[in-house]
């Protein structure tokens, strides 16, 4: 599912943001990214949605190696992949609905289904009373929550979140724990970023350790992902 | 109906595009108008003055009346005799008025001038006339008569009318030019301006002809309602100067109308301008994006 072998990240000709990172993500398993401010959590995660290329080693996704990827090549691997953005990314000008339906409507998917699928998964997140609402009416847990479901609406085989719980109290951020987990049972490899150790603590899940730009603590490449 | 996920109605650039579509169609359709209008009057003049000839006969030096009679009689009998003349009529005193009345004014006479007397003379159907043997006989008749078919002075016509569209062309030309740049303007400070939005729709998934897709709907619309405000603008100018010319040319210059072809050809500039702008943002958008990583 994903590959990094040896992977740094510069940009320009600035320091490595990441070096020598190699680890596997097996399909149907979920992984806490942890480690200190600064110490290439997002980037990381920026190198797996295919927002940046590495600088150097080789990075898989899905059995495709990201440096030979064209232009056109992208948009299908991404529709793969649905991300939690720390600051939500939520377009400002499309209601809840619409911000959570746009990975379907990239997709293609009906209407009908759309109305239907949609309207269920803001009625999970707590927010069925609020699908015609525009981001800067909700409160930061609310748009956490649209953001989350925006990210998990299409089923996506590779689930990235960076700080998914970071807006919300605990009784929601257990729910959404209990979200991942549901969807890595159900198949999707899911990395989360967090500093969240109480969440950690209570999921016990493998844990890539990033400090400095480096892995402190590597996993072991699993025989799946091979 | 057409959904937009990129804010584009939003920024400020692409609320001056209709007004700057609906410039350039507005100035289109003064130059098309022109194209037009001098093809009809050159059609005009050829429908009329086709199977028509004119004799001029100028006035001889102290000749008498009978004199005159005489001279326009043995051209009108050569006239008569020639195969395929329908019809010929001595100009009268009304008609010359008439010819001289938009230089000289009402009041002017034919009798005060000394001005050629004039045959004019209209052809059967399809007749054709060897104008070189017919200018030879009139000659042998009267040694001053000339004959006119008006070829030269429609050749020359023709030329100037083509010269106008030529200039009229040249005027579309840089017009579509100008507004093409424009929109490309517009659209890249659309990428510019949208750019965190665009980057976002990129990372669900969306490829770059689905952000163009967006783009060339949004100048569609923008072009499509700028192209028929410069349409309303160019169609009121073009009446007020057919009537301006109606009232102040008093006969001295031609007037062309134009027809409901030809101002159906004037109407169709919104919807050119609209694909003219779709296409250009939609060219814009995909060599932009497809630059960037």
């Amino acid at each position: 599912m994903v590959l990094l072998e040896q992977v740094a990240v510069r940009y320009s000709d600035g320091p490595d943001i990441l070096r020598d990172i190699s680890f596997a993500l097996a399909p149907g398993t979920l992984h806490f990214l942890v480690g200190p401010s600064g110490a290439g959590k997002s980037t990381l995660l920026r190198l797996l949605y295919l927002a940046l290329k590495p600088s150097e080693g080789r990075l898989s996704l899905f059995g495709r190696n990201v440096a030979g990827l064209e232009r056109r090549d992208l948009p299908p691997l991404r529709r793969r992949i649905g991300v939690v953005f720390q600051e939500f990314r939520l377009l400002d000008h499309l209601t809840a609905f619409d911000n959570v339906a746009l990975p379907l409507r990239l997709a293609g998917v009906r209407e009908a289904e759309i109305k239907k699928h949609v309207g269920e998964l803001l009625d999970w997140v707590g927010l069925g009373d609020r699908l015609d609402s525009l981001p800067a009416t909700l409160s930061g847990g609310q748009q956490q929550r649209v953001a989350i479901a925006r990210a998990v609406i299409a089923r996506p085989q590779l689930l990235l979140a960076d700080e998914p719980t970071g807006n919300v109290d605990d009784r929601i951020a257990l729910r959404l724990m209990y979200l991942f987990e549901e969807l890595y049972k159900l198949g999707t490899t899911v990395l989360i970023a967090t500093h969240n150790e109480n969440l950690v603590a209570r999921f016990p899940h493998h844990q890539l350790h990033l400090e400095g730009g480096r892995l402190a603590l590597r996993p072991r490449l699993s025989a799946a992902a091979r | 109906m057409w959904r937009s996920d990129l804010p584009l109605g939003k920024d400020g650039s692409s609320r001056f595009l209709p007004w700057i579509v609906g410039a350039m169609v507005y100035l289109a359709a003064l130059a098309l108008a022109g194209v037009l209008a001098a093809g009809e009057l050159v059609s005009g003049w050829r429908a009329e003055l086709t199977g028509a000839l004119t004799i001029e006969l100028p006035q001889p030096v102290e000749a008498t009346e009978a004199d005159r009679q005489a001279r326009l009689q043995r051209v009108l009998d050569v006239l008569t005799a020639t195969p395929g003349v329908a019809h010929a009529e001595v100009l009268g005193p009304d008609a010359m008025a008439e010819l001289i009345g938009p230089w000289l004014g009402p009041d002017a006479t034919a009798a005060d001038l000394p001005l050629p007397d004039l045959v004019a003379v209209e052809l059967a159907g399809d007749a054709t006339i060897d104008s070189a043997a017919l200018t030879q006989r009139l000659t042998e008749a009267v040694p001053e008569a000339r004959l006119d078919d008006h070829r030269d002075w429609l050749e020359r016509a023709e030329r100037l009318s083509w010269l106008v569209r030529m200039l009229a062309m040249l005027v579309l030309g840089f017009v579509s030019a100008a507004a093409a740049l424009a929109v490309l303007f517009v659209t890249r400070t659309g990428l510019d301006i949208h750019r965190e939005v665009i980057e976002l729709v990129h990372l669900l998934g969306a490829p770059d002809r689905y952000i163009a897709r967006q783009f060339q709907h949004h100048a569609l619309a923008q072009g499509f309602v700028g192209g028929l405000l410069g349409l309303a603008a160019g169609a009121a100018t073009i009446t007020a100067i057919g009537w301006l010319a109606a009232v102040l040319g008093g006969g001295l210059v031609p007037l062309a109308r134009l027809g409901w072809t030809d101002w159906a050809i004037i109407a169709s500039l919104p919807v050119a301008a609209a694909l003219v702008a779709m296409l250009t943002a939609r060219i814009a958008v995909l060599r932009i994006l497809g630059r960037s990583l």
